[in-house]
């Protein structure tokens, strides 16, 4: 199974406002929900399953973390915030009285079009039609019904009381950090998620493969992974047959193996400090 | 895409909610999927490829961004219960009532999963405290408990969106499957069904009489094969069924018509007696063999006569009488060919003739098995030169001496190092562990139309959930999960931050190449 991704588009819609706010859940026990506000860079991806096409997406805990760093994420466990019980349920029935009463008249006005579209396209250009017309629209008028059945209701995703104004996400971003990761496997794996983010690649999760991140040149819809990145300590000792074997994966995959090493050199331009090895089989020389 | 609603004129904000309007448009949304086509190898800056890209981004963005919208009247209304974790529908379920759910005191209940589940396929709306329960409430409030992980949810949906059939997994409701073996009896009226079955089914229940020996002789087997006390004549297996008609057809082909009601009367007397084990062999120093006759019917050389006198009627019970027996028919259905003997086969059998043991003077003077075997041995060794003593006289021996006799079976097994086994041996002393455990059963999609929440049936697999972060399942957690599940494959379903692998373990075992 492919993995599917979503990216926050680089454009903007409006002028001032940025691309709207993403609910995002992450992978950890238990479950935050988050929301991804409009200044997360243009590569925030969430994996998705079966093509299922809709919120929240499912982040990376690098992924969170980042987000995180670059607050651009809110805690979205914030409630209705001191409004009673009884005035949300009273405002809740008000809402939907009005929007069955505005829905009702929409109704009653796309009937009423699509009367007179189907009249005047059948006759054409004849006195006698218009009393009929007339007619039909006063037996609409009449025998029309809009129960409340027919309602279009909104299934929210994300809780009511998440608005994005400036002073909100202020107050929001307070509520930091998200989860703590302590082992040093995981802060390894995040230096390594960072450096590759840093270099412009696309990352996902990559344990069918038996990696940890699969990194792509581009948006993962539209781009192959060019690697499989495998995060090790520096120190640590590999056997050749762990070696041998992710190679093999790699090949029968068409995917270059990159071992990384978070604590390497670090590069003039500031970037780095990550440690690449590749593997690639080769022929005879 | 949503609106902008404007509060003040100073901040615009971005509302997810829909005003009426758009909810009334809604109606007309398309449900097109995007399609996924080819994949480029490498960003090459090319226009075509930024075009692809940003209408799939688009195509992707709107279904993203995309609310939830449906008819109040196809939702199903439902209520959270935080105490039970369960919900519970207020008004009557749709169709996903057949497979989903379970009632309970009159009120129809959702497992906290299918409830997600269905509020995110938008068939139902929960409520909690009088007011709807977003999806991130749900999501946040129903995968927080103990019993249900996110990663398990995310199982379970993506099981459901394929089709299966996916319900929770209790270990203590699963019949063993010794129990199913013995195919007991779920309740009274399916052992009076059983019954009529079997009546049907018998093929040579002429008389109640023979019928009744067929159960006694069959049941008498059963009760050697199963062991099994206190169990009623009536409920019999079908198998054993078949073998009984043929043994009891026989038994009164050869039998004596003399003997036909005496003996028969001496075994049905003691099946409805005890249940003891008897051994027919104690019992046939009861009869005197060498004064009852049994006619060779099925030997050719001795002339048999066409009929057989019917029996002494003071041997018959009750008022029975036996008339003369016409031999013929039976004769007929009995094969009377001469065996053909290679001509191997026929010296042997003329060397045994010769060689008759009872004959042999030394053998007699043997008085137990171990002198004849020595003395079996002394005249093996002096037939052949010997064998070879540098090899036997040494502490270590061969390991088989090849002048002995042995099935290939047996010296494979005797040489291999590796005992094979099965997945299940030593389970039952397991434990069950906390790390792992099954959590859901699945059904085949193709099963809906038949299926019955109250009796599922066998399910297809069982689903346990791992990630690949946690350690990989050893032998002992493997073992412990399929003794569990019973005859049920176990898969594991790893899960990958959103992609999910299935993995199984299946029993093995080494063909061996015996020819018996």
């Amino acid at each position: 199974m492919t993995d599917h991704t979503a990216s926050v588009p680089a454009q903007t819609e409006g002028m001032e406002q940025g691309p709207p706010q993403v609910l995002g859940v992450s992978d950890s026990a238990p479950p935050q929900v988050l929301g991804v506000s409009d200044s997360a860079p243009p590569q925030v991806v969430g994996g998705q399953q079966n093509g299922r096409l809709g919120r929240p997406l499912l982040l990376l805990p690098e992924e969170e973390r980042l987000l995180a760093e670059l607050h651009a994420t809110a805690n979205a466990n914030q409630g209705g915030g001191g409004v009673q019980l009884s005035l949300e349920v009273k405002q809740h029935l008000e809402e939907q009285e009005r929007s069955l009463e505005e829905q009702r008249v929409l109704a009653l006005q796309d009937r009423k079009s699509a009367l007179l579209h189907a009249m005047t396209s059948s006759h054409t250009g004849s006195l006698g039609p218009s009393e009929a017309l007339r007619g039909r629209l006063e037996a609409l008028h009449r025998s029309f019904t809009f129960p409340r059945g027919a309602m279009a209701v909104q299934l929210s995703t994300a809780r009511a009381g998440l608005h994005h104004c400036h002073e909100d996400r202020a107050f929001l971003r307070a509520q930091q950090p998200i989860t703590a990761q302590h082992d040093s496997k995981a802060a390894a794996r995040y230096q390594v998620f960072r450096d590759l983010r840093g270099r412009g690649f696309y990352l996902t999760s990559a344990g069918k493969f038996g990696g940890d991140f699969l990194v792509y040149p581009g948006d993962p819809l539209r781009f192959h992974a060019h690697f499989i990145a495998v995060v090790l300590s520096l120190d640590s000792s590999l056997s050749p047959l762990d070696v041998l074997a992710i190679a093999r994966l790699g090949s029968n995959v068409k995917k270059t193996v990159l071992l990384c090493s978070p604590g390497g050199v670090q590069y003039p331009g500031g970037a780095g400090g990550v440690q690449y090895t590749s593997l690639q089989w080769s022929g005879m020389v | 895409m949503a609106d902008q609603n404007k509060t003040d004129t100073d901040s615009k904000f971005y509302n997810e909610v829909l005003s009426p309007s758009e909810l009334f448009a809604a109606r007309s949304r398309s449900h097109k999927i995007p399609v996924r086509g080819q994949k480029d190898f490498f960003p090459d800056d090319s226009d075509e490829q930024r075009q692809r890209l940003e209408q799939s981004l688009n195509e992707h963005w709107s279904l993203i961004s995309e609310e939830r919208v449906e008819k109040l009247g196809n939702l199903v209304k439902a209520t959270w219960i935080p105490s039970e974790n369960i919900v519970e529908l207020q008004s009557p379920a749709g169709k996903f009532w057949q497979t989903m759910g379970f009632s309970a005191g009159g009120k129809q209940f959702l497992f906290p999963e299918e409830a997600l589940y269905l509020m995110e396929c938008g068939n139902v709306q929960v409520f909690y405290q009088e007011l709807p329960l977003s999806i991130q409430d749900g999501y946040e409030k129903f995968l927080y408990s103990s019993t249900l992980r996110l990663q398990e949810y995310q199982v379970f949906g993506h099981l459901k969106r394929l089709g299966y059939l996916v319900h929770r997994f209790h270990p203590s409701s699963e019949t063993s499957s010794y129990a199913k073996q013995l195919n007991l009896p779920q309740s009274r009226d399916r052992a009076g069904k059983q019954l009529k079955r079997k009546r049907s089914a018998s093929p040579t229940a002429t008389s109640s009489h023979t019928e009744a020996q067929e159960e006694s002789t069959a049941d008498r087997m059963e009760e050697d094969t199963c062991g099994q006390e206190g169990q009623e004549d009536k409920k019999l297996p079908e198998s054993h069924l078949t073998i009984s008609p043929e043994t009891s057809s026989t038994q009164t082909a050869t039998a004596s018509p003399g003997n036909k009601g005496g003996v028969r009367t001496w075994w049905m007397l003691d099946d409805v007696g005890e249940r003891s084990d008897h051994q027919p062999a104690s019992a046939a120093s009861r009869w005197d063999f060498s004064s009852i006759s049994f006619p060779d019917l099925g030997s050719s050389r001795e002339r048999v006569s066409s009929c057989l006198v019917s029996p002494d009627p003071s041997l018959l019970p009750g008022a029975l009488a036996v008339g003369v027996c016409d031999v013929d028919p039976w004769r007929t259905r009995i094969n009377l060919r001469d065996v053909k003997m290679s001509s191997k086969e026929q010296m042997r059998k003329e060397e045994k003739r010769r060689h008759r043991s009872d004959k042999d003077i030394e053998v007699r003077r043997c008085s137990n098995w171990a002198e004849y075997r020595q003395l079996m041995e002394r005249r093996q060794g002096r037939r052949s030169k010997g064998r070879a003593t540098h090899l036997w006289d040494g502490e270590v021996t061969p390991l088989h001496d090849p002048r002995q006799p042995i099935p290939t079976g047996e010296l494979l097994d005797k040489i291999s190092v590796i005992k094979s086994t099965h997945l299940l041996e030593g389970a039952s002393r397991l434990q069950a562990s906390d790390e792992w455990r099954i959590s859901f059963n699945v059904y085949q999609p193709d099963t809906v139309a038949d299926f019955k929440k109250s009796n599922p049936g066998k399910p297809y697999t069982r689903m346990c959930v791992c990630s690949f972060d946690g350690p990989v399942p050893d032998l002992r957690a493997i073992k412990q999960l399929a003794f569990q599940s019973g005859d049920v494959l176990v898969v594991f379903a790893v899960v990958d931050y959103g992609d999910i692998s299935f993995y199984t373990f299946k029993d093995f075992q080494l063909p061996t190449d015996v020819f018996p």
